[in-house]
């Protein structure tokens, strides 16, 4: 039954990706943008443009480059049925190795901001219901004031002033690891785990300090939606029958909160799969600000060069992620909701 | 004092009996627009040890909410405001958190009137009377475990071990219903609090589970204070009575007493039927012999069933006759076709087959445009009076639709008819530029009713038309709908399965189960000598609200076993076979038909025809 989910969703996600690569396809095509005098500047030679769109392959019919694109000639280039994203029109570069080297650094720092977000936001929303008026409270609501109101550079930049600048606990925001220190060997992207894996443990270290203010920069703006969606589905918990029935029959103050805080989550686990989604591209003002030359800022790098294969590539990758963490979100919630039904 | 003594002369051996609970002067308030409502202002009462209190009272006299505070609790955001609580001689309300928890669950139990949304819905239900366990006792794992299937098999559920591996919302009502009742029996409580413990349970459940409610009780020793709406229940189950009426106690008497005696305004007005008419109501007489005004040949309908060839089987070859100002009672379990009936003779839903002859004219074969004609002299009234009003309409716009729809009265005479119809169901004018909010049930099903006689029906189907309503509300609908067949000479077919109504109502009864008629007859007939086995049951399980004859002073028939089967895949014999007690070979091979006896009477049971059933003495007739 729960393979035979997965399954039906893997496949649904499949088609759902067929259909925005060949949508996202189209639609950057349709920009009143030539990527070829971009590439070749404004003033070159006909033919040496004339060469640039042979090379980039812009000259041939629209379909025969989707068909390219998606690997069904692969005596002209290898495509996505090969496994291959193409090549960036601006480096040369196979996009797959580009994305391999730009998307751990934001799934790292989105991850470790929802890790550090929900340890916080859980007890603090929970903590709101169970004691609603209490000093807690209404802490929590000034702070998803503040927290709501402004931009996460902001807060970034402010955290960078206070905490690097003034008060010199965190270092410098300027990469993953200080310019002084030699990466460990890419394994898997993610500067911690790799770190691990080479036994150095002082990168991780180091690793963790530069991961410290970003991370703390995103949890702080996750932690109030967050919040405000705990304490109140857990606030509606706490006044349904069964929380009162449970009281009713003597369960201790632990066991009823218990009860409360698993209804809470099941419909919590919807927005936050929504958010995590959101974030792996909208992280990448809180890259920006601490340089850390993420997914998003690839992102924008590709869309400002016209660089198609490489708007296309990153389209498909947080979709496909993104579908992954619903998925995976939506199973969890089944586990803690049997109600839910595959 | 006087009320004392009779006490002790009903049951001498309450004399020395302990007081368990004693309730002084309870406030609970709830914030409303800035200022406190108090649904329970200044209740005090006592329960004693082996006795069965039974607590009644109109729709928000604040039952429910007493019965939480009486454990130190309130329904956020109420707050109990004052009072005691006193239970083995230690006030409650003033003990610390953890002292009370340790008193809920395990010395007082509660079961409350929606098992199903009491029960976490996330965890399976044996792991959660497990975990109510638990709280009050030292037990191991497997300790646990066996107890949890104790109690299971206890308050009567099958294969207990699978049942506990189940979910609520896989449950049916009653289900749910019995696994609560094990959470609360769970730890031997002292006082069991039962908030209308069998609302929205078939009757022949309710009684069989009043039964073991009543039976566990006088085995464990316990009290029990008994929350209902409903005067059969406290008659049958109840050793003493007490009022509820606007938050507090407005009388406290033994049962018979209360019932023979009622002292206080609001008692007596609901028990008015049973003191000043008996069983009947002296309704008026039918004309024999002349033609009915309503009558159904045959008739069928069914339900496809979604992504199947497979039909549901709703009314089954239905033949009913109902004569001019007469009512024709049809009662049976939920599920048994009742509605459908009724339905079906004003073509809210179009019958499969059969025909509806109404003053000599087949409504099945009317074209849409005449039978429109027909419309407003068939009328229906629905069993949920909030729903069938518009919210947003005042009553006059409401009165004045069908008015709009089937005359062409000048706008005058449609004001003037509005309020002649307030007068007829004794509603006062001054409502008529009110919206249905914030009328009460009653009041609302008033409206329902003069909705449909706007345009001078000569029948109507009242589809459970009191089944929401209090007590109180209940007794009024009663009184109104007879004068309004004495007055205007209306016949209706009464759908309900109230037998206490319905024997004030009815001249005639006709029995359904899973779709078919199986007897028929007047209401002394089938009261007092019902035929067929179904009926028999039926009667046997239901509530009458005599103290006299209390069912848990009786020996109780055999009651029917098992569920009622699937109308998808009906039987091919008699369709009660596997639950009758008196089914033999036969049967199961061999449909049914209805048969007549002497006097009118008929029966679709071959048995019962050929005079091998008893006819079992009608226990309150």
């Amino acid at each position: 039954m729960l393979f035979r989910y997965i399954s039906k969703r893997f496949a649904v996600g499949l088609l759902q990706l067929i259909g925005l690569t060949i949508a996202v396809f189209f639609l950057i095509r349709l920009l009143p943008a030539d990527p070829v005098s971009r590439l070749v500047g404004m003033n070159a030679s006909p033919e040496a443009y004339a060469q640039a769109a042979k090379q980039l392959g812009v000259d041939r019919p629209l379909l025969a480059q989707l068909a390219t694109y998606l690997g069904f000639q692969p005596e002209i280039a290898p495509g996505l049925l090969q496994g291959s994203l193409g090549v960036s029109w601006v480096t040369g570069t196979p996009v797959t190795a580009e994305i391999a080297a730009y998307l751990p650094v934001t799934l790292e720092l989105v991850t470790l901001s929802f890790i550090l977000a929900l340890a916080v936001a859980v007890p603090i929303g929970m903590f709101g219901a169970l004691n609603p008026g209490g000093k807690a409270d209404k802490g929590v609501f000034v702070y998803s004031l503040f927290a709501g109101s402004q931009p996460e550079f902001w807060w970034g930049l402010l955290f960078v002033y206070l905490f690097f600048f003034t008060l010199g606990i965190a270092p410098a925001p300027l990469g993953r690891l200080s310019p002084m220190s030699s990466p460990p060997d890419v394994v898997t992207g993610f500067m911690t785990i790799d770190s691990l894996i080479a036994g150095q443990f002082d990168l991780f270290v180091e690793a963790l300090h530069h991961l410290m203010l970003p991370v703390f920069t995103m949890a702080f703006i996750l932690s109030g939606p967050i919040i405000k969606m705990v304490r109140q589905n857990m606030a509606r918990a706490l006044q349904s029958d069964f929380v009162l029935y449970a009281n009713c029959a003597g369960l201790p103050k632990r066991r009823v909160a218990g009860y409360a805080l698993r209804a809470a989550m099941a419909p919590s686990m919807t927005l936050i799969g929504i958010l995590y989604g959101f974030m792996l591209s909208g992280a990448v003002l809180t890259e920006s600000v601490f340089s850390l030359g993420g997914i998003g800022q690839y992102a924008i790098n590709a869309v400002l060069n016209y660089d198609y294969p490489a708007i296309q590539a990153v389209v498909l990758v947080i979709t496909a992620i993104s579908l992954v963490v619903y998925l995976a979100l939506d199973l969890i919630h089944a586990a803690i909701d049997p109600r839910i039904a595959f | 004092m006087h009320r004392e003594a009779a006490a002790v002369a009903e049951r001498p051996e309450t004399m020395a009996a302990r007081t368990v609970l004693s309730v002084e002067n309870l406030v609970v308030g709830y914030p409303v627009d800035g200022r406190m409502v108090k649904p329970v202002d200044g209740l005090s009462f006592k329960v004693h040890e082996r006795e069965v209190v039974g607590l009644i009272g109109d729709a928000g006299s604040g039952k429910s909410t007493a019965a939480l505070a009486l454990l130190g609790l309130a329904r956020p955001p109420g707050k109990i405001l004052g009072g005691r609580v006193e239970f083995d001689g230690r006030d409650l309300l003033k003990l610390p958190e953890a002292e009370i928890r340790a008193i809920r669950g395990r010395d007082i139990g509660i079961i409350v009137q929606n098992p199903r949304s009491s029960l976490n819905p996330m965890l399976r239900i044996g792991k959660q009377i497990g975990y109510a366990y638990e709280a009050h006792n030292q037990a191991s794992g497997t300790e646990v475990r066996r107890k949890v299937i104790e109690m299971l098999r206890m308050v009567g559920i099958n294969d207990p071990e699978s049942r506990a591996e189940a979910y609520a919302h896989e449950l049916s009502g009653g289900m749910a219903q019995r696994a609560l009742i094990a959470m609360a029996l769970s730890s031997k409580p002292k006082l069991l609090i039962a908030d209308e413990p069998t609302s929205g349970l078939d009757v022949t459940i309710q009684a069989q589970f009043l039964d073991e409610m009543w039976n566990t009780v006088q085995k464990t020793g316990s009290a029990i204070l008994l929350i209902t709406q409903e005067l059969g229940t406290l008659a049958n189950y109840c050793d003493r009575v007490l009022v509820l009426h606007e938050g507090r106690i407005v009388e406290d008497a033994p049962v018979r007493q209360f019932f023979a005696n009622p002292q206080h305004p609001y008692s007596q007005q609901i028990l008015k039927l049973q003191r000043e008419r008996g069983h009947s109501l002296g309704l008026p007489p039918v004309e024999a012999g002349t033609r009915p005004l309503l009558a159904t040949t045959d008739l069928r309908k069914t339900f496809a069933v979604r992504h199947t060839k497979k039909l549901i089987q709703a009314v089954d070859k239905v033949s009913l006759t109902i004569g001019r100002g007469e009512t024709l009672g049809l009662v049976g379990e939920s599920g048994s076709g009742k509605t459908t009936v009724g339905r079906c003779m004003l073509r809210l839903l179009e019958p499969s087959s059969g025909s509806v002859v109404f003053d000599g004219e087949d409504l099945v074969k009317l074209p849409p445009n005449d039978m429109r004609r027909y419309r407003s002299k068939l009328q229906i009234v629905f069993q949920d009076p909030f729903d069938s009003l518009n919210p947003r309409w005042s009553i006059r716009r409401i009165l004045t639709e069908p008015l709009d729809l089937h005359t062409k009265l000048s706008t005058a005479d449609k004001r003037r008819r509005a309020e002649e119809l307030m007068d007829l169901v004794d509603l006062d004018r001054a409502l008529l530029d009110r919206r249905p909010r914030g009328l009460g049930a009653g009041a609302l099903q008033r409206i329902n009713i003069a909705r449909a006689l706007a345009c001078n029906p000569e029948f109507i189907v009242l589809d459970e038309p009191t089944s929401v309503l209090s007590p109180r509300a209940r007794v009024g609908l009663i009184e109104l709908l007879v004068r309004l067949q004495k007055e205007l000479g209306i016949s209706y077919l009464f759908i309900s399965h109230d037998l206490t109504t319905v024997r004030y109502l009815c001249h005639k009864v006709s029995v359904m189960y899973l779709g078919q008629i199986v007897e028929t007859g007047t209401v002394e007939q089938v009261f007092s000598k019902p035929r067929h086995p179904y009926s028999q049951a039926l009667l046997s399980a239901h509530l009458f609200p005599d103290p006299t004859n209390r069912r848990v002073d009786s020996v109780i028939p055999a009651a029917l076993e098992g569920e009622i089967p699937s109308p998808i895949d009906l039987p091919h014999g008699c369709y009660l076979a596997s639950r009758c007690p008196h089914v033999v070979e036969a049967c199961r091979a061999t449909p049914q038909a209805l048969e007549p006896l002497e006097g009118g009477q008929s029966v679709r049971c071959w048995r019962a025809v050929a005079g091998e059933i008893q006819a079992f003495g009608g226990a309150h007739a």
